[in-house]
């Protein structure tokens, strides 16, 4: 009997053994407790607020650069060292990528101009409610532009904060990655969001084109109200042969432009919606609106055995034009205001109202509208963004086009 | 038990044979009990020897007698052995008279290890690996192959002969209770019921049973009536650091009283997590309850009701790169912490109730009869994070890995490396504020649902329905016509309501989960009633369902299934020759019925689909020898037609009643020939087999890159062939309780066929490819001409590329070559020891068809090269793994009534945790740089736990 006595005092002396209780530690299986709300940030929470104006005018056209000293590459001036060292801007979310017309980017604006930030992730929306304050430490970052191109026919493109694109293929790139991207965007307090009133632009508003970034104008990249737009019977479009294949090359691109295939559509090529889904574009395309159409880019074009340029019409086959991709695209809707001054809406092919027909009356320049966006400067040229099909009015009846 | 059918032949053989007797003499008689709680041992083995050849063998009845009649004089050695004892050995002297032996008591051979229950290591939950909860091969026995194999290979995930779990015919009280839907063994609905499960008939192979014409991967019939759990009580307590931390057990079972009725129960709880992957873990409690009532001697019935309901979190796979990153292989991205908790996202949670009524007709010794009816109800949930519109929540989201970022080769074009650094930081697993990026982040969840301003969550968890009801009725009968024949027959009839359905199982934070179609949205975000999941309930209320907790949402189908089934078997004996013949017909309808309407397909979404019937049929034929001696000789053959399962026929049933093109029924011929021997405490088998399946179909869907669309795709026409050998050599090894055991299992088995794919996009059920998967078999090989600067230069003639061989590929998932030494000991106190050493190798990784396509192996210029072909058709094998376990064990008897003992068993003690057991290709493809070709995206991997034991410590009286 002393035997199990000792078996028994040895389980026992065993099971009192620290690393036996951690070993047999109880897993959780009950109900779970909400966690605690996230941190949210102030003022006083930072040492240096800079504006988004202030910020901008450190950006030097063709040179990106880490902020906030830039390598051996570039480095901006040591004001603009000083300026950047340490430094946050701050500014309200003036964009949503819900209706899918904005995606892996937000806007913020503050007193002196909107900027773009390059996160990378979807549904946003979520993460930064329109109308919260948002905090974006600047160290780590980058400071580039998009849509920048030299000569007379180019101009300006926006400045966006990203991260460093080594390949060069753009001046940044999307942050991506969730540790970089919640080490350098802060959010404010939801609670205390308020949407931002869009700014009323005035045709003597619009900056030049040429030259204006958000340094110069507090209205680009804001949220901002346009009225008395008129449709300039133009579209833009860039469609292509097949995606998978090298979207660059003129062998693959066709675009619908105020140059190519107009005879018969004029400068619409037939489109009537703000953008077009895929099967909106199998609409166009079966309908035959593109048939004169060159496959090519510039003074490039495809040519067939022949030596023939290769127009869409070539390319119908059975009816299903088999050559070329049916996707979603995004359409540029050419308006100028009174005075002429022209504003492109661009409109995404996978945003809920891509399919949206633009009025009639509209259409035909009869009625007038009032758009409210952000405005961006794109080689130079406005181009113009909504949240929403709501941001879409008639000038005369303030009645949504969209109801 | 499993060799009952071999057990009656040689009785029969035996009475076949008066001749041996050489002048009448003597009788020897005695009872074989166990030596432990001296149990009469039934069924048990007696032969006797004279000069070393066996002259007569016959078997224990219920009471543990036996007789040999007829005996010369002389000197004899008596042979004893039953299923789960180690064999004994007696000389004796017949004199004339009766030799009553009195009692032979046998050593329980497994007393120790089956308290084990190594079959437990099984029970990994790794859903989607397509890994299930089943032991290998479900029977122990002096078979030392399928002994070892049984118990000793399941840490790898070994299948043996390479076939996959549904081919294994599991049976509870004669009634075939694999699942309708599936064709899986149904393990898990009695998972935990070690004791009241343990009783079981098996065959191996292509065996015939008494129950049905089984497969060709043996049958298991689990007798689960009350009478068959050993008699008294029971208690253990277990622990383990493989699966869960604790099982009690306790089992109490009354054994046949004088009254006619029998009674039993047992009862169990596994909790708590292990050693090694966080977030897997065990909450659950089994119960059993069984009664019967022997009416009179001809008429028994029989009352079972078990259910083993609770919860387990499960493991998923990931790449090896987060692997690395985490520097662990163990890491399991399901789970994240939530208020410091440990939450797993991946939890099934079941309760599946089963009832069993029985009657048993035996009017005489020639002729017994059983019919059983066995229901089953409950629900069987698995919970998965669903999300709209928002961020990715898994951490392991192939984005937020540093090679999305950098990858070294310039043609991924994938140069940030600076942000691949940051990538590399947030994955440091030494950094304990990184384990919101590095697991779940649930805080995050909660608070994008609780900030949205109209209450709506973004994030939910889903709990996926797969609810069965079923009733099944089954009767056998066995009539011994002859002295030499045995005619068996019998049906089954098998009714199946299955409803797949998932529903809300946690807002996180939020009030309502809206019941739209995300996937929908991304091609139909400008149509409303097209991203409707409930397309009445919008056009009732013109606006989506708000689903609260609890409610239905997403999907909503009803899978029904009739299936009728007679069989009929011969066993003939003449001499030492014997033959079985079998077969059955019978026929399975399904057909889908929907209970939601979708806005993607109003019409063909709700309502019944078409119904499939197939007429189902198989034979088998048997041809055995026995040698004096201890020597058996046995071929078998058989022939099987199949009707394919519920969830491999329809192309999207979540969605619609599309069915899968061609649909037929799965052939499958398979032969195979064994010897073996048995004497003296020699054991040994080798079994060659060759086994050929045809039109499988094998469904999946996908995110096809190169369509930006969530695709169906469904491939047809997949032949596999399975060939190899398998033997066990089981032998006393110089010192008496010493034993060396070997198995070797080593096969071929591949793919033979060029399989049919059909590519559907799931939104639209617009075919987008109908073709042949070229590289699904084997892939071409092709003839190097020189390699300069890490380029290979590709030999060309006249007609191309010269090929220079097919490299095969195989079926996945299960080492094809397996082996494994043990030496054992034991003493007579009541010790035990075990070493054994494996060795596992030619494992390979489960393909994904489309990186057999031409499609995929041409990339985006369309041209096919050897070197693209080479690169993505390639199949990987495995690394081969050597394992070392141990086991050691002792019990105690108290005043012979009490019982208490334990046994430990400690596995991989080389702590190799680099075993890769399976996993699966992703189905995503990267575009080069130069858009000319595709890369792969890396493969997911499931790794073998390190070093772990099991201890178990038992109490019986």
């Amino acid at each position: 009997m002393k035997k199990y006595i000792a078996i028994f005092a040895a389980v026992l002396a065993l099971c009192s053994c620290q690393s036996l209780k951690e070993e047999f530690q109880p897993v959780f299986t009950g109900e779970y407790q909400a966690p605690d709300a996230y941190r949210y940030y102030q003022d006083s929470d930072f040492g240096k607020i800079i504006t988004i104006a202030q910020l901008a005018s450190c950006y030097k056209t063709g040179n990106p650069f880490e902020m906030p000293a830039g390598d051996k590459k570039y480095s901006p001036t040591d004001e603009q060292k000083a300026l950047l060292a340490g430094a946050v801007i701050k500014g309200t979310v003036i964009s949503t990528d819900k209706p899918g017309n904005f995606y892996k980017s937000f806007f913020i604006q503050d007193q002196t101009g909107g900027m773009e930030i390059k996160v990378g992730k979807n549904g946003l929306y979520n993460d930064y409610l329109p109308g919260q304050t948002v905090y974006v430490k600047l160290d780590g970052l980058t400071l580039g532009m998009y849509g920048f191109k030299s000569g007379n026919y180019g101009g300006m493109g926006m400045v966006q904060i990203g991260f460093a694109d080594p390949s060069g293929e753009y001046e940044t790139s999307y942050m991506e990655i969730g540790y970089l991207i919640d080490k350098h965007i802060l959010r404010g307090n939801p609670a205390e969001a308020v949407p931002a009133e869009p700014i009323e632009m005035k045709e003597s508003d619009f900056p030049d084109g040429k030259t204006a970034t958000q340094a110069k104008s507090r209205f680009v990249g804001s949220l901002v109200t346009i009225r008395n737009l008129r449709y300039s019977d133009e579209i833009f479009c860039l469609l292509y042969l097949d995606s998978n294949k090298d979207k660059k090359s003129y062998t693959n691109r066709i675009f619908l432009s105020d140059t190519n295939g107009i005879e018969k559509y004029g400068k619409t090529h037939g489109i009537k919606t703000l953008a077009m889904s895929e099967s909106q574009m199998k609409e166009y395309l079966y309908a035959g609106c593109w048939d004169d159409c060159l496959v090519g880019s510039g003074n490039e074009y495809l040519l067939d055995d022949n030596g023939n340029q290769v127009s869409v019409g070539m390319l119908r086959g059975d009816g299903s034009y088999p050559a070329i991709e049916k996707a979603a695209y995004s359409v540029s809707q050419y308006f100028s205001t009174p005075s002429g001054i022209e504003v492109q809406i661009r409109t995404s092919g996978f945003c809920k109202f891509a399919n949206y027909p633009i009025p009639a009356d509209v259409l035909d320049g009869s009625r007038r509208i009032d758009v409210t966006g952000i405005l961006s400067i794109y080689n130079g040229s406005f181009q113009f963004t909504v949240n929403s099909a709501d941001d879409f009015v008639y000038s005369d009846t303030k009645e949504k086009l969209y109801k | 038990m499993r060799y009952k059918l071999l057990l009656a032949i040689m009785l029969l053989f035996s009475v076949l044979l008066p001749s041996n007797a050489q002048g009448l003499a003597g009788t020897v008689t005695g009872t074989v009990v166990s030596r432990i709680g001296r149990e009469p041992i039934d069924n048990a083995l007696v032969q006797i020897y004279s000069e070393g050849q066996e002259i007569w063998s016959t078997k224990t009845d219920v009471a543990g007698r036996f007789w040999i009649v007829n005996v010369a004089n002389g000197n004899y050695m008596l042979s004893f052995s039953a299923d789960g004892y180690a064999p004994s050995m007696v000389n004796i002297v017949v004199e004339g008279y009766e030799k009553d032996l009195r009692f032979i008591s046998l050593l329980p051979l497994n007393a120790d290890r089956d308290e084990l229950d190594a079959s437990n290591f099984s029970e990994l939950d790794m859903d989607d690996s397509g890994y299930n909860d089943n032991p290998t091969i479900l029977f122990g026995s002096n078979d030392p192959y399928t002994s070892i194999a049984g118990y000793g290979f399941s840490s790898i995930r070994y299948l043996n002969r390479g076939y996959s779990s549904e081919t294994q015919d599991v049976y509870l009280a004669g009634v075939r209770l694999n699942d309708a839907m599936t064709g899986l063994s149904p393990y898990g609905l009695w998972s935990g019921l070690n004791e009241a499960t343990r009783s079981k008939d098996t065959s191996i192979g292509l065996e015939m049973a008494d129950y049905g014409v089984g497969g060709f991967n043996g049958t298991t019939n689990i007798l689960a009536v009350p009478e068959s759990v050993r008699s008294g009580w029971r208690f253990s307590v277990l622990s383990n650091s493989a699966l869960y931390r604790l099982r009690l057990m306790a089992t109490y079972a009354s054994g046949p009283l004088d009254n006619g009725w029998s009674y039993a129960f047992n009862a169990s709880a596994r909790l708590g997590g292990n050693d090694w992957v966080e977030g897997l873990y065990y909450r659950n409690f089994a119960f059993y309850g069984g009664v019967s009532k022997k009416i009179d001697p001809e008429n028994s019935l029989a009352l079972v009701a078990f259910v083993s309901p609770g919860q387990r979190g499960a493991q998923n796979a990931s790449t090896q790169e987060v692997y690395d990153l985490m520097g662990d292989n163990m890491y399991n991205s399901n789970w994240g912490y939530q208020n410091g908790k440990v939450r797993n996202s991946r939890v099934r949670k079941t309760f599946e109730p089963v009832a069993l009524l029985k009657y048993d007709y035996t009017p005489s010794s020639e002729f017994s009869a059983t019919a059983a009816l066995v229901f089953r109800t409950g629900w069987n949930g698995y919970t998965a994070l669903d999300w709209y519109d928002a961020m990715d929540p898994r951490p392991d989201y192939y984005r937020n890995l540093p090679s999305y970022s950098y990858i070294e080769d310039e043609d991924y074009n994938r140069a940030n490396d600076e942000k691949a650094a940051w990538a590399a930081e947030m994955w440091n697993p030494a950094i304990s504020a990184y384990s919101n990026y590095q697991h779940i982040n649930w805080d995050r969840l909660y608070n994008v649902n609780m900030n949205n301003p109209d209450g709506r969550s973004k994030y939910a968890v889903e709990e996926r329905h797969k609810d069965q009801n079923e009733l099944d009725l089954a009767g056998n009968l066995k009539w011994k016509a002859s002295e030499n024949f045995t005619l068996k027959a019998g049906y089954s009839l098998r009714l199946n309501r299955t409803e797949y359905y998932k529903k809300i199982a946690d807002l996180l934070g939020g009030q309502y989960y809206l019941n739209v179609d995300q996937f929908a949205e991304r091609d139909f975000a400008f149509d409303e009633s097209k991203i409707q999941n409930d397309l009445d309930y919008y056009l009732a209320h013109g606006t989506a369902e708000k689903i609260g907790k609890g409610g239905k949402y997403g999907y909503d189908y009803i899978a029904r299934l009739r299936k009728a089934e007679v069989w009929t078997g011969g066993e003939y004996t003449r001499g030492n020759f014997s033959a079985t013949a079998s077969a059955r017909i019978g026929g399975e309808s399904f057909w889908r019925e929907g209970l939601m309407c979708k806005g993607l397909f109003p019409e063909s979404s709700k309502g019944k689909s078409e119904v499939r019937s197939f007429l189902t049929y198989a034979g088998k034929l048997g041809l055995q020898y026995i040698v004096n001696g201890g020597h058996r000789i046995a071929a078998d053959v058989g022939y099987f037609n199949d009707a394919p399962t519920f969830e491999q026929s329809f192309l999207s049933a979540r969605t619609r009643n599309d069915i899968v093109r061609n649909l037929t029924t799965v052939k499958t011929v398979s032969t195979d020939l064994t010897y073996q021997y048995s004497n003296g405490g020699y054991n040994a088998r080798i079994t060659g087999y060759y086994t050929k399946r045809m039109d499988q179909t094998d469904l999946m869907s996908f995110y096809d890159d190169s369509q930006n669309s969530f695709t169906n795709f469904a491939m047809t026409g997949i032949d596999q062939r399975h060939m190899g050998i398998e033997m066990g050599v089981k032998v006393p090894f110089f010192v008496e309780g010493l034993t060396l055991s070997a198995v070797l299992s080593l096969g071929e088995h591949i793919y033979t066929s060029t399989p049919h794919m059909v590519q559907a996009i799931d939104n639209s059920a617009e075919i987008i490819r109908d073709e042949e998967v070229p590289y699904w078999q084997s892939h071409p090989v092709y003839k190097v001409w020189k390699i300069e600067d890490g380029v290979t230069y590709y030999d060309q003639d006249a007609d191309g590329y010269i090929v220079d061989h097919y490299q095969k590929h195989y079926v996945p998932s299960s080492p094809q070559l397996a082996s494994e030494l043990a030496l054992n000991y034991r003493t007579n106190s009541y010790w035990f020891f075990e070493l054994n050493g494996q060795y596992f190798a030619h494992s390979h990784l489960d393909m994904n068809p489309l990186y057999r396509t031409h499609f995929a192996c041409s990339g985006g210029d369309g041209v096919e090269t050897p070197s693209e072909i080479e690169y993505m058709a390639a199949q990987e094998e495995f690394d081969p793994a050597f394992l070392l376990n141990c086991s050691i064990g002792k019990s105690w008897y108290i005043k012979r009534t009490y019982n208490i003992g334990f046994s430990l068993q400690v596995n991989n003690m080389l702590n190799n945790t680099w075993v890769k057991t399976g996993g699966y290709e992703q189905t995503r493809l990267i575009k080069s740089a130069g858009k000319d070709r595709y890369y792969r995206f890396d493969p997911k991997y499931f790794y073998m736990q390190g070093a772990n034991y099991m201890l178990n410590i038992y109490f019986r009286f």
